[in-house]
Parts: structure tokens; sequence; C-alpha cells
């Protein structure tokens, strides 16, 4: 183990740390942790996008879902992997936890009950996952990691243009179609928002940042996203509570709604004019959305039927 | 006219490899006549989650070249695709990447 002031010059120097033997245990720890929220986000997006994507209007399309599904895998195995490697039990992680416990954005447990929420979900989402993970893939210390996100990133890519497509397509077939993408819209836009944390004004401190787990802030990544989302959205004539800003000669996109505000899951609905507290969002955060449940008994409940009618002595 | 299709062709990208559809081998053929554009092209896998997207995009960027007024494709199966089909540049793209080709 490293003593502090060497893992210190590492971090400081921009090396990149391969291997336990370089942490520090509060590295270790705070890597595992950025790890295992990566690892659940993508895992939980594959029921999540399942139950939406049997829904597709074509063959092609249900193809195309299925193989966007299939990279989420892929991804998920990749952080879990590593997580085996730095000694956590993949099986157990997957397997065995409590629905509640796994660290996956809220935003997946509200579910997507059409291909239309799917293809937003593709490019509301799956671009939020981008910046983050891009940035992870930019400033991330930790090696086998930044190097495992190369193809991750392409991959990305490729779901980000389903959904765009998708919505720039449904938005110019006009009337009930568009309509239904604006609901989706309306209710994925926030919940898309607020996927990136606390604003910095709360957070004052980032170990991850320290660490350079990653290296832009909540706000920074959030307005990543938005410097996307919005003009993407205005150029196929769909309305998003957010416009451009500019701030010290600089662009600033800036929320139309009081954020955070109150959030009707049941519902899927905002509500623009009760404005809430951070508290009431990591509370809402903390007690999960509707379908966690669902979806983690998913892929857990066949696997420990399959082990107890497959059990071998050893 | 014909060089100039198969240099269009080379400028679309496969959705999700970072190599054009022309190194990767699969545009059998490009002919035209007056106006009319027919591509014969297949693709990786029959299950091509992309194929919507590779068939807009040929599209797209062939009817941007002057004098192309309409976009035939033919999606062909034979003779299948094989990674032999690749040009040496294309397997240099995907090496790169960190495919074995």
């Amino acid at each position: 183990m490293p003593t502090q002031a060497e893992f210190e010059q590492t971090i400081k120097s921009g090396e990149l740390i391969e291997s336990t033997r370089e942490m520090t245990p509060e590295y270790l720890r705070e890597l595992k942790h950025t790890l295992i929220v990566s690892g659940d986000t993508e895992l939980i997006s594959a029921p999540a996008y399942y139950l939406a994507a049997k829904r597709a209007p074509s063959i092609n399309a249900f193809m195309t879902g299925i193989a966007i599904i299939q990279d989420e895998l892929a991804h998920a195995h990749i952080a879990y992997h590593i997580l085996e490697e730095l000694g956590e039990d993949q099986e157990k992680l997957i397997f065995s936890r409590d629905p509640k416990s796994f660290r996956y954005p809220y935003a997946f447990d509200v579910p997507l009950d059409s291909w239309t929420e799917l293809v937003v979900a593709n490019g509301f989402y799956d671009q939020a996952g981008f910046c983050l993970l891009g940035d992870i893939h930019d400033k991330c210390s930790y090696g086998p990691w930044k190097r495992g996100l190369n193809k991750v990133m392409l991959e990305e890519n490729f779901h980000l243009r389903n959904g765009r497509t998708w919505m720039k397509r449904i938005s110019a077939s006009g009337g009930a179609a568009k309509d239904e993408l604006q609901r989706a819209v309306d209710w994925m836009f926030p919940l898309s928002v607020e996927w990136f944390g606390l604003p910095d004004s709360k957070k004052m401190h980032s170990t991850q940042l320290e660490y350079r787990l990653k290296g832009l802030t909540n706000d920074q990544l959030r307005q990543w996203w938005l410097s996307t989302v919005v003009p993407y959205c205005e150029q196929i004539g769909v309305k998003v509570p957010a416009h451009k800003d500019e701030r010290d000669g600089k662009d600033v996109w800036e929320l139309d709604y009081p954020f955070p505000c109150e959030f009707d899951a049941e519902h899927k609905r905002w509500d623009f004019k009760r404005p809430s507290t951070w508290d009431d969002v990591l509370a809402r955060w903390r007690a999960r959305g509707p379908r966690n449940v669902e979806m983690v008994a998913m892929f857990q409940e066949e696997f420990h039927n399959f082990r107890k009618t497959h059990h071998r002595d050893s | 006219m014909n060089e100039t299709l198969w240099a269009a062709l080379s400028e679309v990208q496969d959705p999700e490899m970072p190599v054009n559809l022309v190194d990767l081998g699969v545009i059998y053929g490009v002919t035209e006549d007056g106006g009319v554009v027919e591509v014969d092209l297949t693709f990786t896998a029959m299950g091509c989650p992309a194929s919507e997207f590779i068939l807009d995009d040929v599209r797209e960027r062939l009817l941007r070249e002057p004098g192309v007024n309409e976009v035939r494709v033919n999606i062909v199966w034979d003779p299948p695709w094989t990674t032999a089909r690749m040009t040496e540049a294309g397997r240099d793209a995907l090496e790169a990447w960190g495919l074995a080709v």
C-alpha cells in the first residue's frame, strides 16, 4: 500500500492506478462505490428497456431494442467484473442484494410503458449515461476502467442515435403520435435533469473529483446534458422546460421550473407549482420508485429458482 | 460517376464501429443510370440491429451527390459477408479500436 503522500503524488501527476497495491483504502472504497452505481445503472436499464422494447412497432425496431439491451448488460458486466477483481463477489452483488440497495438513478424506477417512452429514454437517459461515462472515460484515474470504457462510449452513441432518430420520426408524424411524444418528454426531461444529483451549491466536497474518478461536477455534467438535449428537442419541434442564457459571456442552460419540485410517480406528472427540497428528493430516491422490486426480481428470481432445481453437491 | 459514388459511400460510417461501409466490405456494387443509383449491400449479420440506420445513411449520402435523384438499395445475402471482405484499411481501423479481425 502506498503512503498517503505517494498516493497523492500519483493522483496529482495524472498517472493511472493499475492495481489495489497502488490504492489507499479510501480510494478503493470510493472506486467501488462509483463502479457499483455504474454497474447497477447499466444492469437495471435492461429490464426497464425490455418491458418497453417488447412493444416495438416492427421486427426491425424490436431487434434494435434488444441489441441495445444486450449492450447495456455487457456494460454492466464490465463494471461488475472490475468489482470482482477488486475483491467483491459479483454473484452476491447482482443476485443477493435487496432491491432497495441498488444504486441506479431513480428515473429507471418509473415505468417505460411504450415504444415512444423507450426511445425518449434512449435520447435522454442514454445521453445522461453518455455524459457521466464520457467524463469517467476522459478523466478516470483507474486504468482498467478507463480502458474498458472505450467501446462502451461507441455503443452508447448507437443508443442515442436510436433515440434521436425515432423521436424525430414520431415528432414529424404529428397528431396523436406527437402528443404522446410530448407527454413522454414532459415527465422524462425533469427526471433526467435530476439524474446528475445534488447541485454543486449543496455539495461542497466531492471525493470522486479529488481522486480523479471523474472530472466534472454535477452541475457541469447537467449543463453538458442540457446543451445537447435542449437544442435537439427544439430542432425537432418538441417543447422542453429549459432555455439558453448567457452569463459572463458564456452559454448557460436555465431551467424554466423550480428545481427540485414535486413528482407524482404513479401518474408520471410533475407539479411545477410545488417546489420541494433536496431532502424530499433524497427521501424519494431512497424509498425507490414503482418498478424497483419488479425489475430486480426479473433477474434475481430465476437465478435462485435455477440454483434450487439444478443443485449439485460439490 | 461510379468512382464518385464509391467515394461518397466511403464517407458513410458504420453506426456501431469506427469503419466506413466500403472498408467494411458490405457494399457489393453501385451502378447509376439516368440519375437512379442502385446499390447492392449486405449486412455483417442478418440480425444487424443498425440495418435501418445504415440504409437511411446510404440513401441520404448518395442523394447529396449532384445528378442523383433516386437511390434503390438491394439487400443481398449471397455471397455472405465475412471478415475476409474487409479492406486493409478497414482491418487496421478495427484493430486500432481493439477488435481482432
